[in-house]
C-alpha cells in the first residue's frame, strides 16, 4: 500500500526547507516532517474531503488561504502554517464549528483525544457570540452493534462516511438533509453491523461516535498505552492496549480499558476487527498469579528460581533410563516464535520425544478482510520452526506417558472432561503452564502461571509468513512469569547443549539464533 | 565588644518583654477570676468547644454534593476532580442516565477524607458546580480510618 | 534508749516532710509551667482538668498529667539493654532527690527542750555533696541513651553528657569565689553568714558579695537542668534526644527530674545566695532595723518567717526559670561549647581572682 518513492523536491514551511514527495499534499509533505497542520476531516487512509477547513494555510502567489489537505505541493513552494492570517482563520473556522457543538466535554468519551478540544484550546479561546440556542438534535442515536452517535457533536467530517464507504463497502451511514439541519444517520431499518465497526469510534475526530464497549468506562487521560499485537487471529494486527495504571487508594475494576489500531501499512493499515478490539477480556479475567502445587513429593516448595531444576532433574531422569519415548508434550500455537524454538530444540532435537501435540482453539470463520479462520496468532511459526502439528491423541498420550508439559487452557474445550481425566490419570507426572485459573489446573500437579503475549517479549509469524516482534506492554499479574525464561533455564539445566542456552539471555537472542539455523527466520531478521 | 554588649542589653530585654506579658496578662487574668469584668482579657484563648470561631466565607470545610431540582446528584461523573485532586482521594466510577440530556450520573462517588489535603482543587476543577466545600463541619474526626470514606449518601446533604 | 528512739523518728519525719515538699513543687512546678508559659504568650494555659465539674483554674491538671501517664504503656523496645532500660531513670531520679537532704529549710525549731535542725542532714561538706550528686546525674542520661540502642538517643546522650560535664566546670568554680568568702562547705554556715549585715544595712548575701560568681551560677546551673535554651540533650521536637525511646511512666520520671533539678537549682541559688532562709534583720528574737527600732516575735513565729521566706525566695527562682525557659531559643551546639568553655569559664576565675585581690586588701 506504500506510494513508490517519487523524485524529492524542495517547498518551505514557515520558511524551513523541507523535503516533499512530488504529488503528495501540502499536510502530508508538513507532517512527514513533524509539522502538525490541523485538520479533522482528512484521515491518511483516505482521499483528502475538504470538508472541514481546519487545514487552512497560506501559500505564497495564491490570493486567498488554502486547504493543505488538498494541495498538491509545487516544487520552491513557499507555505506558512502559522501566519496571523491562518491563526485568524483557523479561530473563525473553529468558532463556526462550535457555534452548534454541545457543552459535553465533561460527560464525552473523547475529551482528552478529542481533536476539537486540542484545537480550540491551542487557537480558539473567544468567548461566544452566539445568542441563540443551539440546534437540538439527536443526542443518544444506536447506529450498530455496540455504537452510539450524538449528532450534536458531529462537526460532519464524513471520516466514517468514508469508512463503510471504502474499508467495508457496507455504505450503512450517510449524511442527510442540507446545511445547518445536515447529519450523519444511518438509513431506515438497517444499522452498522460489520465486524470492523468499532474503527468508527477510533477515527471519528470527535466524540460524536463512541463506544458502548468503553462509554462512561472511565476517562482517557487516565489511560496508559503499550503497544502490543492481537493474538486473536493469525493476522497478526498490530494494536495499541490502553490499561488504567491504578490508584493508590481504589481498586479500579479492571485493567485494560480499551484497544485501538495501531498502523501498520504492511499488516492492518489503520484498523483493527471487532473480535480483537472487543475481545480483550481474555487479559484480565481469571488470570492465575500463583504456583498452585496440587501434588508434589517431599517438603519441596517451587518457586520459579527452582523450577527448572525440578523440571530438569525428572527429565533428566527418564533420558539417563533412556526413557524419553515416557515424555510427552501438549503445546498451542499462542507461544511465540522463540518458544516455540526452544521447545524444539529441547524436546525434538536434543531429547527426540516423540509425543507432541498441539492444543489450540477451534477454527473459526474468515471474513475476508483482516480476520482469519485461523484462531491463534502463530501456527505459521510453529510450521516454519518444524513442528508437524498434531491434535491431541488421548489414546496415544494415555499409553506409557511418564512425564507431561503441557501448556495454554485450550485442552479443556477440545475434549469431555471424563475422557480428559481419564486419560492424565494414567500419566504420573504433569505440569501445566497456563495464565488461567480454569478446572484443567486440578488435573495436574503443578500449574505454573505465564505471562499473555500482551505481558512478553518475543515475535510471531503471522498466516502471510511475516514474522513481527513485539515488547511487553502490561505487567504479568502475580507471579506470572514468560514461558521462554523457564524454557531456556530448563536448556541449561538438561545439559545435553548447554553452552547454547547459556547464549540465549533474551527472545532477541533466541530470535537471532534462529535465523543462523532456520533460513526463514533469517531474512526476516535484518 | 560593643556589639557583644548590644546583643546582652538585647537579651536582657527579651526577657522583658516576656515579662510584660507575663504581668499585664496575670493582672487581668485575676481580675477576671476575682469576678471584675475589664475590657483586656488578657487571653486571646477562645473556648474551643463552647465558643466557636465564625468560619470565613472561603473556608474549605467538609465536601457535599450539590443536587438537581429532582434531588438527582448534580454532578455528571466527569471525573476532573478525581483527576485533580492532588491526594487522589476521589473515586468515581460512571453510569448511563436514560435521559439523554444528562447521559452521564455517578453510580459511585468516593472521597477518602482520611486522605484529603482540603486544598479545594475539586471544587476548582468542577465544570458543573457539583461539589463544593462549605458546608461548614470541620469537626472529621472518627474513631476508624473506614468512616472516614464517604459515599454518595454521605456527600449528597 | 528512748533517745535515739526520738532522734531516728524525727530523721524520719524530716525525710518524709522533705521529699514530700519537692514531689508537691514538683508537681505544682509543671502547673506553674504551663500557666506561667501561658500567659506568656497570651493564652490562657490548661483549665480544663476538673473533678465534679470544679476546675479552679486548671489546679488539678497536674493529677491527670499524672494519671495520664501512669496509664499509658510502658513500652520498652525489644532491641533495647532492658535492665539498665529501665534502671536509667530511676538513676537520673534518685541522684537529683537526694540532694535535697543537704538543703537547709531553716533555721533551728526548739521543741520542748529539743532543738531540731530543719535540714535532713547537716553535711560539714554539703556544697561539695550537692555538686557530686548533680554530677552523678548524667549517668542516667548516658544509661538511658546507651541501653535504648538507638543511634539517635545515644547521640541525644552524649550531647547530654558533653553538655552537663562543660558547665560542670563553670559551675563549680563559680562557687570558689563564694566559699573564700564564707570560709565554710558547710550550708547551714553558709546561710548563717549571710544574716550578718554588711555596713550595718545590708545583710551579708551571696548576690552582693559574690554578683559575678551569682550570674555564672545561674548560667551554669540553668546549663545543668537541660531545659530551654539549653535542651540540646532531649530536643523535643527536632533533634531527637536521649529519652526517644522511653514512654510512660518512666519518661514522665525524666520529665519529673528536670522539674526536679529546677526546684535543686532554685533552691542552691537561694541558699548560697539569696540568704536561705534568712529574712532581712531578722534575728532568733524579732526584727531589729537598722535605723533603729525592734520588732519582737515569738520563737514559732520567727521560724514560720524564715521557712517562708525560703519557700518565697525558692518560688522566685522557679518563677524566673521558667520565664528564661519561654523567652530564649535555644542555642546551637557550638554556641552552647563556646558560651560554656569561653565566657562562663574565664569569668568564673576572673571571679575567683578579683576575689582574691579584694579579700587581701
Ligand atoms: S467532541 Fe470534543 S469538543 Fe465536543 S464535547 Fe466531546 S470532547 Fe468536547
Ligand atoms: S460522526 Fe464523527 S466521523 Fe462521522 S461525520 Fe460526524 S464527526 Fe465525522
Ligand atoms: S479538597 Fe483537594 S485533596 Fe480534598 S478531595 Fe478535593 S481535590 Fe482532593
Ligand atoms: S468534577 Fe464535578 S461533575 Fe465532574 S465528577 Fe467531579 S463532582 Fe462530578
Ligand atoms: S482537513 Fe483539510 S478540510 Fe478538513
Amino acid at each position: 500500500m506504500q506510494e513508490k518513492a517519487n523524485e524529492m523536491i524542495k517547498i518551505f514551511i514557515d520558511k524551513e526547507p523541507v523535503e516533499a514527495e512530488q504529488g503528495t499534499t501540502v499536510l502530508k509533505a508538513a507532517e512527514r516532517a513533524g509539522i502538525h497542520i490541523p485538520h479533522l476531516c482528512y484521515h491518511p487512509a483516505f482521499p483528502p474531503e475538504g470538508s472541514c477547513r481546519m487545514c487552512l494555510v497560506e501559500i505564497e502567489g495564491f490570493p486567498k488561504l488554502e486547504l493543505a489537505c488538498s494541495t498538491v505541493v509545487k516544487d520552491e513552494m513557499k507555505i506558512s502554517a502559522k501566519s496571523e492570517r491562518v491563526v485568524k482563520a483557523r479561530k473563525a473556522v473553529l468558532e463556526f464549528l462550535l457555534a452548534e457543538h454541545p457543552l459535553d466535554c465533561p460527560i464525552c468519551d473523547k475529551a482528552g483525544d478529542c481533536k476539537l478540544q486540542d484545537y480550540y484550546d491551542e487557537y480558539g479561546l473567544f468567548e461566544s457570540q452566539f445568542k441563540e440556542a443551539k440546534e437540538k438534535r439527536e443526542k443518544k442515536l444506536k447506529i450498530g452493534k455496540s455504537l452510539i452517535l450524538d449528532q450534536e457533536r458531529c462537526v460532519l467530517c464524513t471520516r466514517c462516511v468514508r469508512f463503510l464507504k471504502e474499508v467495508t463497502t457496507t455504505q450503512d451511514l450517510g449524511v442527510f438533509h442540507r446545511g445547518v439541519h445536515s447529519s450523519v444517520n444511518i438509513y431506515e431499518g438497517a444499522a452498522v453491523e460489520n465486524n470492523y465497526s468499532g474503527n468508527l469510534a477510533e477515527i471519528c475526530p470527535v466524540g460524536a461516535i463512541t463506544d458502548e464497549d468503553f462509554r462512561f468506562k472511565t476517562r482517557s487521560w487516565f489511560l496508559k498505552e503499550g503497544e502490543s499485537i492481537c493474538p486473536l487471529c493469525s493476522r497478526g494486527c498490530n494494536i495499541l492496549i490502553e490499561y488504567h495504571p491504578g490508584f493508590p487508594r481504589f481498586e479500579v475494576p479492571k485493567r485494560v480499558y480499551r484497544i485501538k489500531a495501531r498502523e501498520n501499512p504492511e499488516v492492518n493499515d489503520f484498523w483493527v476487527c471487532d473480535r480483537g478490539r472487543y475481545g480483550y477480556s481474555y487479559l484480565d479475567e481469571h488470570r492465575a498469579d500463583k504456583i498452585i502445587m496440587n501434588k508434589i513429593e517431599g517438603e519441596n516448595v517451587l518457586t520459579w528460581e527452582n523450577i527448572s531444576e525440578y523440571l530438569g532433574e525428572k527429565i533428566k531422569r527418564l533420558s539417563s533410563a533412556k526413557k524419553t519415548s515416557g515424555i510427552a508434550l501438549i503445546l498451542h500455537t499462542w507461544l511465540s516464535n522463540e518458544e516455540l524454538f526452544l521447545l524444539h530444540k529441547i524436546f525434538k532435537d536434543d531429547l527426540k520425544v516423540e509425543k507432541i501435540f498441539f492444543a489450540d482453539l477451534p477454527q473459526g470463520e474468515a471474513d475476508g478482510y483482516l480476520l482469519t479462520s485461523e484462531t491463534s496468532p502463530n501456527r505459521r511459526g510453529a510450521q516454519e520452526i518444524g513442528f508437524d502439528i498434531k491434535p491431541v491423541d488421548l489414546d496415544a498420550l494415555a499409553s506409557g506417558t511418564d512425564f507431561l508439559l503441557a501448556f495454554g487452557p485450550f485442552l479443556s474445550g477440545l475434549f469431555s472432561p471424563k475422557d480428559l481425566k481419564a486419560a492424565l490419570n494414567t500419566v504420573k507426572r504433569k505440569v501445566l503452564f497456563s495464565s488461567y485459573t480454569h478446572e484443567l489446573n486440578s488435573l495436574f500437579d503443578i500449574v505454573l502461571p505465564v505471562a499473555l503475549i500482551a505481558e512478553k517479549e518475543g515475535s510471531l509469524t503471522n498466516v502471510e509468513g511475516k514474522v513481527q516482534g513485539f515488547q511487553p506492554a502490561l505487567e504479568p499479574p502475580g507471579e506470572s512469569l514468560p514461558e521462554w525464561k523457564v524454557l531456556s533455564d530448563l536448556g541449561k539445566e538438561l545439559g545435553i547443549d548447554s553452552k547454547f542456552y547459556s547464549e540465549l539471555p533474551s527472545p532477541e537472542a533466541i530470535l537471532i539464533e534462529m535465523g543462523k539455523k532456520i533460513p526463514f527466520f533469517k531474512k526476516k531478521n535484518d | 565588644m560593643i556589639k557583644a554588649l548590644r546583643y546582652f542589653i538585647e537579651i536582657i530585654r527579651g526577657s522583658f518583654i516576656t515579662g510584660r506579658h507575663f504581668a499585664s496578662n496575670f493582672f487581668f487574668r485575676c481580675l477576671k477570676v476575682l469576678g471584675i469584668k475589664t475590657k483586656r482579657k488578657g487571653a486571646e484563648t477562645i473556648q474551643y468547644p463552647e465558643q466557636r470561631k465564625e468560619i470565613a466565607s472561603r473556608h474549605r470545610s467538609l465536601h457535599r454534593l450539590m443536587t438537581r431540582p429532582d434531588g438527582k446528584p448534580r454532578c455528571v461523573a466527569c471525573m476532573l476532580c478525581v483527576t485533580v485532586c492532588p491526594s487522589e482521594c476521589i473515586y468515581v466510577e460512571a453510569a448511563e442516565d436514560p435521559d439523554p440530556e444528562i447521559q452521564k450520573y455517578p453510580a459511585k462517588f468516593i472521597i477518602d477524607l482520611s486522605r484529603c489535603c482540603f486544598c479545594g482543587f475539586c471544587v476548582e476543577a468542577c465544570p458543573e458546580d457539583a461539589i463544593r466545600m462549605d458546608t461548614g463541619n470541620v469537626e472529621l474526626a472518627e474513631y476508624s480510618q473506614d468512616d472516614m470514606i464517604y459515599d454518595l449518601d454521605k456527600l449528597i446533604r | 534508749m528512748t533517745e535515739t528512739l526520738y532522734e531516728t523518728l524525727i530523721i524520719f519525719i524530716k525525710i518524709v516532710c522533705a521529699l514530700v515538699w519537692l514531689l508537691a513543687c514538683t508537681l505544682y512546678l509543671t502547673w506553674l509551667e504551663r500557666k506561667e508559659s501561658a500567659l506568656i504568650q497570651d493564652r490562657v494555659g490548661a483549665n480544663r482538668a476538673s473533678i465534679f465539674g470544679i476546675r479552679i483554674i486548671g489546679l488539678f491538671q497536674p493529677f491527670a498529667d499524672a494519671i495520664k501517664m501512669i496509664f499509658k504503656e510502658d513500652f520498652v523496645p525489644s532491641f533495647s539493654r532492658k535492665f539498665l532500660h529501665t534502671m536509667a531513670p530511676f538513676i537520673s531520679f534518685f541522684f537529683v532527690a537526694i540532694t535535697i537532704t543537704a538543703i537547709p529549710f531553716g533555721d533551728t525549731l526548739r521543741i520542748g527542750n529539743r532543738t531540731i535542725h530543719l535540714q535532713i542532714l547537716d553535711f560539714n561538706v554539703g556544697l561539695l555533696f550537692i555538686l557530686a550528686m548533680l554530677s552523678l546525674g548524667i549517668y542516667g542520661i548516658i544509661i538511658s541513651g546507651w541501653a535504648s540502642n538507638n543511634k539517635y538517643a545515644l547521640i541525644g546522650g552524649m550531647r547530654g553528657a558533653a553538655q552537663v560535664i562543660s558547665y560542670e566546670v563553670a559551675l563549680g568554680l563559680s562557687l570558689i569565689g563564694l566559699i573564700m568568702v564564707y570560709p565554710s562547705l558547710r550550708l547551714s554556715s553558709i546561710v548563717l553568714y549571710q544574716g550578718e549585715l554588711l555596713f550595718g544595712f545590708l545583710p551579708k548575701w551571696g548576690i552582693f558579695l559574690q554578683p559575678l560568681g551569682f550570674v555564672v551560677f545561674l548560667l551554669a546551673a540553668l546549663a545543668e537542668t537541660k531545659r530551654a535554651p539549653f535542651d540540646l540533650p532531649e530536643g523535643e521536637s527536632e533533634i531527637i534526644g536521649f529519652f526517644t525511646e522511653y514512654s510512660g511512666l518512666k519518661w514522665g520520671l525524666f520529665m519529673m527530674v528536670d522539674f526536679m533539678e529546677v526546684i535543686i537549682v532554685s533552691t542552691l541559688l537561694t541558699t548560697l545566695f539569696f540568704g536561705g532562709w534568712q529574712v532581712p534583720w531578722l534575728a532568733s528574737d524579732g526584727f531589729h532595723f537598722p535605723w533603729g527600732g525592734e520588732l519582737l516575735l515569738s520563737h514559732v513565729v520567727v521560724v514560720l518567717l524564715q521557712v517562708a521566706a525560703f519557700n518565697i525566695k525558692v518560688f522566685f527562682f522557679c518563677w524566673l526559670q521558667i520565664l528564661i525557659r519561654w523567652t530564649y531559643p535555644r542555642f546551637r551546639y557550638d554556641q552552647l561549647m563556646d558560651f560554656g568553655w569561653k565566657l562562663l569559664v574565664p569569668l568564673s576565675l576572673v571571679n575567683i581572682i578579683g576575689t582574691g585581690i579584694i579579700m587581701t586588701l
